[in-house]
């Protein structure tokens, strides 16, 4: 299945929000949650992480990953934090919209 | 904290632009290397995981790119690339880059001066704190129609004790301008300036050393003060810290030093040696003499309305207490406006002619970059094949473009520079405040604006042409000559451009240059080769009575006749061409005098009976003075022949009489013994005015005469001759100062400084314009030539007669330049309307001037054509059908 546009940053925020990843580790973790339904574009992968980065939502810095290469983490901020949440609610609260409007019948409406 | 991250992420990109990369580097890769290591745990082949893991990464570059412009970044990476490019661009055509270059510095350059004298002289605020609420105060009447007129004493005297809108009144006296110093040496004749109580109060300034003058001392009897300038302090007095309190004689009169000013005080022009004794001005009989100027510090929130009606009350009074006297109203004068005068005109029509020369110079560099883009199609086709944006390209253009400005501007302040300097050097006094004229921080970012829009202006045709085109012309044509009639059309529309900028400047400095050469040979009324003028000055303390006075002058001029070299000598209170000392009413019997109507002014002035002899100036009817009039009991006058055709037309004026001075019926008639010529008291450009002559030994009027001017007509040099003549004078009178010791031919160049200096620097605006255009259509024609090469070969092999092809180029770069002068003419003509107070003795709208600048702008284009028209004829057909 394919990413819904605009969902990829809600994704990498869910991520890391989990614990520090490094980018790979971002696309593991979200098919790892997803259980492999969702493709993710892997090159459209960093300049996400570049822009939520520089909008300050996460952070980087550089690590050694599990099999002792340097490799850069990126963590959560605590405006990112405040920001996965709203956005978190958004989307449940569109959500529903949503699906209550796919879910009506005729003698609904 | 997210702005603080985002300022964070933004300088790391600019500071540590190679860091990120590498590490953007690092983590690309480290990703793709993870990937790969996965696939091979799964047990894919290593080989095949690493092309796995590449071919599933997609497009690294792209991504690279992508992460670059998310990281906001890209627009300063892009503007650092251009700028490498466009450098390196401008490296590889040294040729196009000098000359581009040194157009635009001469542009900016010549801007750049242009405004820093603007800049000084009408933006500048006066040296004086808050100075924007100094204003000067003027007598007029109701009718408006009367000049403005300075203060009487008794209007200075009531102004200082009942005006409500000034803070600090101050005045200073126009009757006096320099002062006999009897220091140490020689007596000198030094530069002072009478002023009142509050003059330095008033404009806000302090002393450096000792005080200002200490306002009670301004009533008569007190004791007498005097202020000093800087220069004069240290050149005079060697700097002498305790020289408050010191007494010097001025005039003949003791005076205390009571202060010093510092180095950057002036009243009047820079630096000079000037001092400042305290006018004492006592209560008055009479109303006139109106030698006083006034002027005062608004109050805060007074307005000048407000302030002009408060004075008025003032002026209205002093009409009724004089009622013979007619001003009753008063206008006030911002200080600076008063200064600044009318050059603002002149001014503004040199800015205005500069920035023509600025645009003529920027569809230079323009068409030079049109012209050259035809080398440039094909690199900027392949960089649209490759996938640059058109917005992308346009912004490297300009990139491009304001690199060159910038060098351009860069080197042209520094013209800049040079070209103040220039003209501090060439017209120290051609403008008012020309002495404050300095290149500072406004001028540098007047010149960076200049620069950078000239950089967006000739940037911008050649960008949306250049990226305009299509990528497959621009990669067919091999040759560069894609859609040469475009492109012909748009140099041509340049060229037409500058064609009709240079009319407009030419037209200006070619009725400048016409008006000058009419001063030039105007006639001022008499011949002034050979004439030396000195001012002399009898002081009142040793010449008290008016016997003394004319006496001294008698036996001066014949000591000085009698020396080898002087063919005659005279004296005048007031000298050609603009040493007016006094304007004095007059009327005719035929004339009543009506309370409130003023009476016709003249120029009077005091003259000996040889003054006309040796000016030259011709008697009409009549005779001159003799020195046995002195005898005569009756006034007798000399006037002029304006006087004589306004006041006595169709009659003989020998014999008729006059009344001169204020009106009064009391006044003694004074007879009429001769007409002269016309002479110019007032400047060389002013019209002749009535002007009555008076000999200086007549009663009432020697005491006028104490400052006089000597003139001698000689037939040597005046180095050769001032020797003689100051042992002359000090052999009469020890402490005499001799001063201002000028030629004729010298004053009457100071006279003409200003229109000299418009003319001259308008001139050459208008002759760098004309090299400009020149080049400009050179250019153009010769690009043309060359684009059509083969055409002219193909005609030549079929025969075509070689004139006729000259005639083809010389035609077609004739109608360019016609068409330009047929456009600018219009506007050349309201230029001339706006500068027609600049002119003298020629029409805004003259013919001569029209057709001349037209004539010549045709003939320089011809020239111009003339070289790559030749080219054309001499075409070998052979190598141009391979040509292409």
């Amino acid at each position: 299945m394919d990413l819904l546009k605009g969902t990829l940053d809600m994704l990498i925020l869910k991520a890391v929000s989990l614990g520090p990843l490094h980018g790979y580790g971002v696309l593991l973790r979200i098919q790892q949650i997803s259980k492999d339904r969702l493709e993710i574009q892997q090159g459209s992968l960093y300049p996400a992480l570049y822009r939520l980065e520089h909008q300050g939502w996460i952070t980087s810095e550089w690590g050694e990953s599990e099999n002792k290469r340097k490799a850069k983490y990126y963590r959560l901020t605590t405006a990112g934090r405040r920001k996965l949440r709203t956005e978190a609610e958004n989307w449940n609260r569109m959500a529903d919209v949503i699906a209550g409007i796919l879910q009506s019948k005729p003698e609904e409406v | 904290m997210r702005l603080w991250n985002r300022v964070q992420s933004w300088l790391r990109a600019i500071v540590g632009r190679s860091r990120i990369e590498s590490e953007m580097d690092a983590e690309l890769r480290f990703h793709i290397n993870a990937f790969a290591e996965d696939l091979v745990r799964s047990g894919v082949p290593s080989e095949e995981a690493r092309r796995r893991a590449n071919m599933e990464f997609g497009g690294i570059e792209r991504t690279k790119e992508e992460c670059r412009e998310a990281r906001g970044v890209s627009f300063t990476e892009t503007l650092l690339q251009d700028l490498r490019y466009g450098l390196r661009m401008l490296r590889k055509n040294p040729g196009f880059t000098l000359i581009a270059a040194f157009t635009l510095a001469l542009g900016i350059g010549a801007n750049t001066a242009m405004f820093s004298v603007i800049n000084a002289v009408l933006l500048h605020p006066l040296p004086y704190p808050d100075s924007h609420q100094l204003v000067l105060t003027f007598l007029g009447d109701a009718t408006g129609s009367s000049s403005r007129s300075s203060y009487g004493i008794v209007d200075y005297l009531a102004t200082r004790e009942n005006q409500k809108s000034f803070s600090h009144f101050a005045a200073i006296g126009l009757g006096q301008n320099s002062f006999t110093y009897i220091g140490a040496g020689e007596p000198q004749r030094v530069r002072g300036t009478p002023a009142t109580g509050e003059f330095f109060a008033a404009l806000g300034v302090q002393a450096l050393l000792g005080s200002t003058f200490n306002p009670a001392s301004e009533a008569p009897g007190q004791p007498r003060e005097v202020v000093l300038s800087f220069r004069f302090w240290q050149s005079q007095f060697g700097a002498d810290p305790f020289i408050i309190g010191r007494s010097m004689l001025l005039d003949g009169q003791p005076y205390s030093v009571v202060g010093v000013m510092p180095s950057d005080f002036h009243f009047g022009p820079r630096d000079n040696d000037e001092i400042w004794p305290l006018l004492q001005l006592g209560p008055s009989e009479v109303r006139p003499p109106y030698w006083i100027a006034p002027f005062g510090r608004l109050k805060a929130g007074v307005t000048r309305v407000q302030a002009e009606a408060d004075l008025s009350r003032i002026a209205e009074h002093e009409q009724h207490l004089f009622p013979k006297s007619s001003y009753d109203r008063v206008s006030i004068v911002p200080m600076k406006a008063f200064l600044v005068g009318d050059s603002r005109i002149a001014l503004f029509t040199l800015q205005g002619a500069v920035l023509l020369v600025l645009l003529i110079a920027i569809v230079n560099v323009a068409n030079l970059q049109v012209a050259r883009a035809s080398t440039r199609e094909r690199e900027l086709a392949i960089r649209t094949a490759l996938g640059a944006g058109r917005g992308r390209l346009i912004r490297q253009l300009l990139t491009e473009s304001l690199v060159l400005a910038a060098i351009g501007g860069t080197a042209g302040f520094a013209l800049a520079q040079l070209g103040v300097r220039a003209m501090l050097t060439l017209a120290p006094d051609a403008l008012p405040r020309m002495s404050e004229v300095t290149v500072d921080s406004r001028t540098l970012l007047v010149s960076s604006i200049f620069s950078l829009l000239s950089g967006i202006l000739f940037g911008l045709v050649p960008a949306f042409r250049g990226s305009g085109g299509g990528i497959g012309m621009g990669l067919k044509s091999t040759t560069g000559s894609g859609q040469p009639a475009a492109r012909h059309r748009l140099l041509a529309i340049l060229v037409v451009a500058e064609f009709s900028l240079a009319v407009i400047l030419l037209t200006g400095a070619g009725l400048l240059a016409r008006s000058f050469e009419r001063l030039l040979s105007a006639t001022p009324g008499f011949s002034p080769q050979h004439l030396i003028t000195v001012q002399l000055a009898l002081p009142d303390a040793r010449y008290p009575q008016e016997s003394q006075i004319a006496d001294f002058y008698r036996q001066l001029l014949e000591r000085l006749e009698a020396l080898p070299g002087v063919q005659s000598a005279g004296i005048s209170m007031s000298l050609p061409p603009n040493l007016l000392a006094l304007q004095n009413p007059f009327r005719t019997p035929a004339e009543p005098i009506v309370p409130g109507k003023e009476l016709h002014a003249a120029e009077e002035m005091t003259v000996s009976p040889g003054y006309f002899r040796t000016l030259g100036v011709p008697l009409i009817a009549g005779r001159f003075f003799v020195d046995a009039d002195r005898a005569r009991s009756d006034q007798i006058l000399i006037i002029n022949q304006t006087l004589a055709r306004q006041y006595f037309p169709n009659q003989d004026p020998v014999g008729q009489r006059l009344q001169t001075g204020d009106a009064d019926e009391r006044s003694p008639w004074e007879t009429i013994v001769g007409v002269v010529g016309d002479v110019k008291y007032q400047g060389l450009d002013a019209k002749p005015e009535s002007t009555i002559y008076v000999p200086y030994f007549e009663k009432g009027w020697t005491s006028w005469s104490r400052e006089m001017f000597l003139v001698l007509r000689s037939t040597s040099s005046e180095a050769a001759l001032m020797p003689a003549v100051r042992e002359t004078v000090w052999s009469m009178d020890k402490q005499l100062p001799i001063a201002s010791v000028r030629t004729m031919d010298a004053l009457l160049a100071d006279s003409i400084g200003q229109p000299r200096f418009r003319t001259v620097l308008l001139g050459s605006f208008a002759a760098l314009s004309l090299i400009l255009a020149a080049a400009g259509i050179y250019g153009v024609i010769s690009y043309s030539v060359v684009q059509r090469t083969s055409e002219f070969g193909i005609r030549i092999a079929l025969g075509a007669d070689l004139n006729d092809l000259l005639c083809l180029v010389l035609t077609r770069g004739a109608k360019l330049a016609l068409l330009g002068v047929a456009i600018g003419a219009p506007a050349a003509f309201m230029l001339a309307r706006f500068m027609s107070s600049l002119l003298f003795g020629i029409a805004p709208a003259d013919p001569l001037t029209f057709v001349g600048v037209s004539g010549l702008l045709l003939l320089v284009a011809l020239c111009a054509c003339y070289i790559p028209a030749r080219r054309a004829s001499r075409v070998d057909p052979m190598v141009a059908l391979h040509y292409e």
